[in-house]
């Protein structure tokens, strides 16, 4: 039958495809169109969270996380200040909204250039110290961001309460959901959002690809041989801390779409450990790692605090009944020990590369019992 | 363990340099200044400053410790610090036991916990890259934080100290608290009591030839790794003391650990790593320019009628800008050339 014959031979198409790797390099751009489409179904869904406007947050962070895997995964550094970028994409857009009145892509755009350029200032500082030098040090940059966002000089950045109920104009909000309304059309800010978070990203993994990307890679793993072929090890690790610093910053400008202005709590040692929670967790050595940690995180956080008896093996047909609604509220901790272990065992891999090795014996086995 | 092996310079080669000269002479008038205008609020600031930087010299010590011969930035320090502050609560109000035993008990508590961190991961992540260590002590800072949430619940505690300590002694311009002077005794006795073992004793010998070349110390007999836990019991057990003298004056939150792990930190690193003395001297001065600015720019701005010049909240932000300025002028830090312990 002609069906049966296209079929096959659209099979044989797909086998080529996949065994001279045209399709391998396809991978991440599809993987991201797959994760922004079936995202916000899947948190939807009733069973789960019941709230699909909670797939904005989870893209917002996704794209933060991504962009601190410019740094950690790639260049090998590590940042304890990188919610300090956030932060002033987030600042940038609102303040440029409110106290200046200015058009909401000119602020974000003023918010990107001042991360851009106090990143490539602080990286010239403190590039070439040692990792934990480095460490430490952003840390203390951020804490002096949060010390100066929080005293409000000039009553630029609202203290304590930050800066709240700031929309651009093309927003509007009905019952709690963001729309955008362009011209005549209306739709779904997740959908907006979708479409930068895949752009950037794909950016990133365009840059992470890139000769200068693959440099970053042998500083991370050689910093005396990269020196020694002729890679200036200083230059590359300042601006991949710059690359690192915008689109951290652009997912700061979303978060203040998102959220409706600028918090304090962007520029706390709290969110830049937590993104390096996330990301070690999800698996740095991936790009696809850090996606897979925020995932997990914000989902464990929503899902375990409201989580409190879990009844087996239904709830129809309670059989065992367990209370854990005081225990899951410290869901932290269980997280916490999470985290310790997998860096213990493999530090780079994470839940992704459990996950990927996972499938890749799955596979096998499969095909071995065909063959 | 970078950093302790660190070449000496010949300190007769770096003169005064007449900028240092001008600096130092401005610094002079200025507090000179301030001390003139408001003598009484001034040694208020001198005492809190001193308090302030000692307490952050406690838990500086210990990571510098840890730092020196593990090579692991502890992250989880601060944590040890603030479960010294819980614990002083438990001990004194909840156990009902009375102050003094606090200073003895709480720290010991705390060190065992320090050991049975230091035996149960971190004795794995020392041969591996220093990176993995900050971020298995963060997941362990994380555990302790949330710990305490669920034992202690969220909101700031207190404790009530002993009437001894209650009242203030007075000294013409003002009057100090005891327990600011009590607390300065403590540390100063323990800063004294970890110098004298680590630079007059056998033991503090042997772990001195363990930082600098372990592997051949352990060729000539010495049990590192048993050193490597004595040293681990002895920084959590004093940042907990210091947890204990925080505690007992301004009372305990879940913020005070992350708070002094970074700024323990700033001390390190503007002292120097690996240099006992330099952490002591950084955080003397650290304490003192985080309380003496706010007064001196006060003071300047009343006599100048500069209203510009009282920026508000600015000794917050001194430990970042004395790190900052210190590594600009000084890479390695105030006493970052020598050896470790000198």
């Amino acid at each position: 039958m002609s069906g049966d014959a296209s079929q096959t031979e659209s099979t044989q198409r797909l086998r080529d495809a996949l065994a001279d790797g045209r399709l391998e390099q396809w991978r991440v751009p599809l993987g991201l169109l797959a994760l922004v489409v079936f995202l916000r179904p899947v948190i939807g869904h009733e069973f789960l969270l019941n709230y699909p406007p909670f797939a904005n947050t989870i893209l917002v962070w996704m794209l933060f996380a991504a962009s601190f895997n410019v740094l950690l995964g790639y260049t090998g550094l590590l940042s304890f200040g990188h919610g300090m970028f956030l932060g002033f994409g987030a600042y940038g857009a609102a303040i440029g909204l409110t106290r200046f009145d200015l058009p909401f892509t000119v602020s974000a755009v003023i918010g990107l250039a001042v991360a851009a350029v106090v990143a490539y200032l602080i990286g010239r500082i403190i590039a070439q110290r040692g990792e934990i030098y480095f460490a430490m040090l952003t840390l203390a940059f951020a804490k002096a961001a949060h010390f100066i966002a929080n005293q409000n000089y000039g009553g630029l950045t609202g203290g304590s309460t930050g800066i709240v109920g700031v929309l651009p104009s093309w927003i509007e909000t009905e019952r709690g959901v963001k729309y955008v309304a362009a011209g005549g059309f209306q739709f779904d800010w997740y959908y907006l959002l979708g479409a930068v978070f895949v752009l950037a990203a794909l950016a990133i993994w365009q840059i992470a690809r890139s000769p200068f990307g693959r440099s970053l890679v042998a500083v991370r793993e050689n910093e005396e041989l990269a020196r020694a072929v002729g890679i200036d090890d200083k230059r590359y690790k300042i601006w991949s801390f710059t690359f690192s610093g915008v689109f951290a910053a652009l997912a700061g400008v979303l978060y203040a779409i998102n959220n409706q202005g600028s918090s304090l709590s962007t520029l706390t040692v709290e969110t830049s450990g937590d993104i390096i929670l996330m990301t070690v967790l999800g698996g740095a050595n991936y790009f696809f790692g850090p996606l897979a940690g925020v995932f997990v995180w914000l989902f464990s956080e929503e899902f375990l605090i409201e989580f409190e008896t879990l009844v087996l093996p239904l709830a129809e047909y309670p059989l065992v009944r367990i209370e854990l609604g005081g225990l899951l509220s410290y869901w932290q901790f269980f997280l916490g020990l999470l985290f310790v272990i997998s860096v213990l065992v493999a530090p780079r891999e994470g839940l992704w590369g459990l996950f990927r090795s996972g499938i890749g014996g799955l596979y096998d086995r499969v095909r071995g019992v065909r063959e | 363990m970078d950093g302790i092996g660190i070449q000496t310079l010949d300190r007769d080669a770096l003169p005064i340099s007449p900028g240092e000269l001008v600096t130092s002479l401005v610094l002079f008038v200025l507090l000179a200044h301030a001390f003139a205008v408001r003598p009484g609020l001034f040694v208020d600031q001198l005492v809190g400053g001193l308090v302030y930087g000692l307490i952050l010299v406690l838990v500086a010590l210990g990571l510098s410790i840890i730092l020196g011969l593990l090579g692991v930035v502890n992250f989880a320090h601060g944590a040890f610090f603030m479960m010294g502050a819980y614990l002083t609560f438990q001990v004194l109000t909840v156990w009902g036991l009375p102050f003094w035993a606090t200073l003895f008990v709480v720290p010991v508590v705390v060190g065992l916990v320090g050991i049975v961190i230091e035996r149960g991961v971190l004795q794995f992540v020392y041969d591996e890259d220093p990176l993995i260590g900050l971020l298995a002590t963060f997941g362990i800072a994380l555990m302790i934080d949330e710990a305490t949430r669920a034992i202690w619940g969220g909101s700031p505690l207190s404790v009530t100290t002993p009437q001894i300590l209650d009242s203030s002694i007075g000294i013409g311009v003002t009057t100090i608290a005891r327990m600011r002077l009590f607390s300065v005794l403590v540390s100063v006795v323990v800063i004294v009591a970890v110098y004298l073992l680590i630079e007059r004793t056998d033991f503090g010998l042997s772990v001195r030839a363990g930082v600098l070349d372990r592997e051949m110390a352990e060729f000539v007999g010495v049990n590192i790794p048993l050193r490597f836990v004595v040293m681990f019991f002895i920084g959590a057990a004093i940042a907990g003391l210091g947890g204990v003298l925080r505690g007992a004056e301004l009372g305990m939150d879940l913020s005070m650990g992350n708070q002094f792990i970074i700024l323990a930190f700033v001390v390190v690193v503007v002292g120097g790593v690996g240099s006992l003395f330099g952490s002591v001297v950084s955080g003397i001065l650290i304490g003192e320019a985080t309380f003496l600015t706010p007064l001196v720019l006060r003071t300047l701005s009343e006599t100048t009628n500069v209203a510009a010049l009282n920026v508000s909240g600015i000794g917050g932000l001194m430990p970042f800008l004395v790190m900052i300025v210190v590594l600009l002028v000084r890479p390695r830090g105030l006493f970052g050339q020598e050896g470790f312990m000198e």
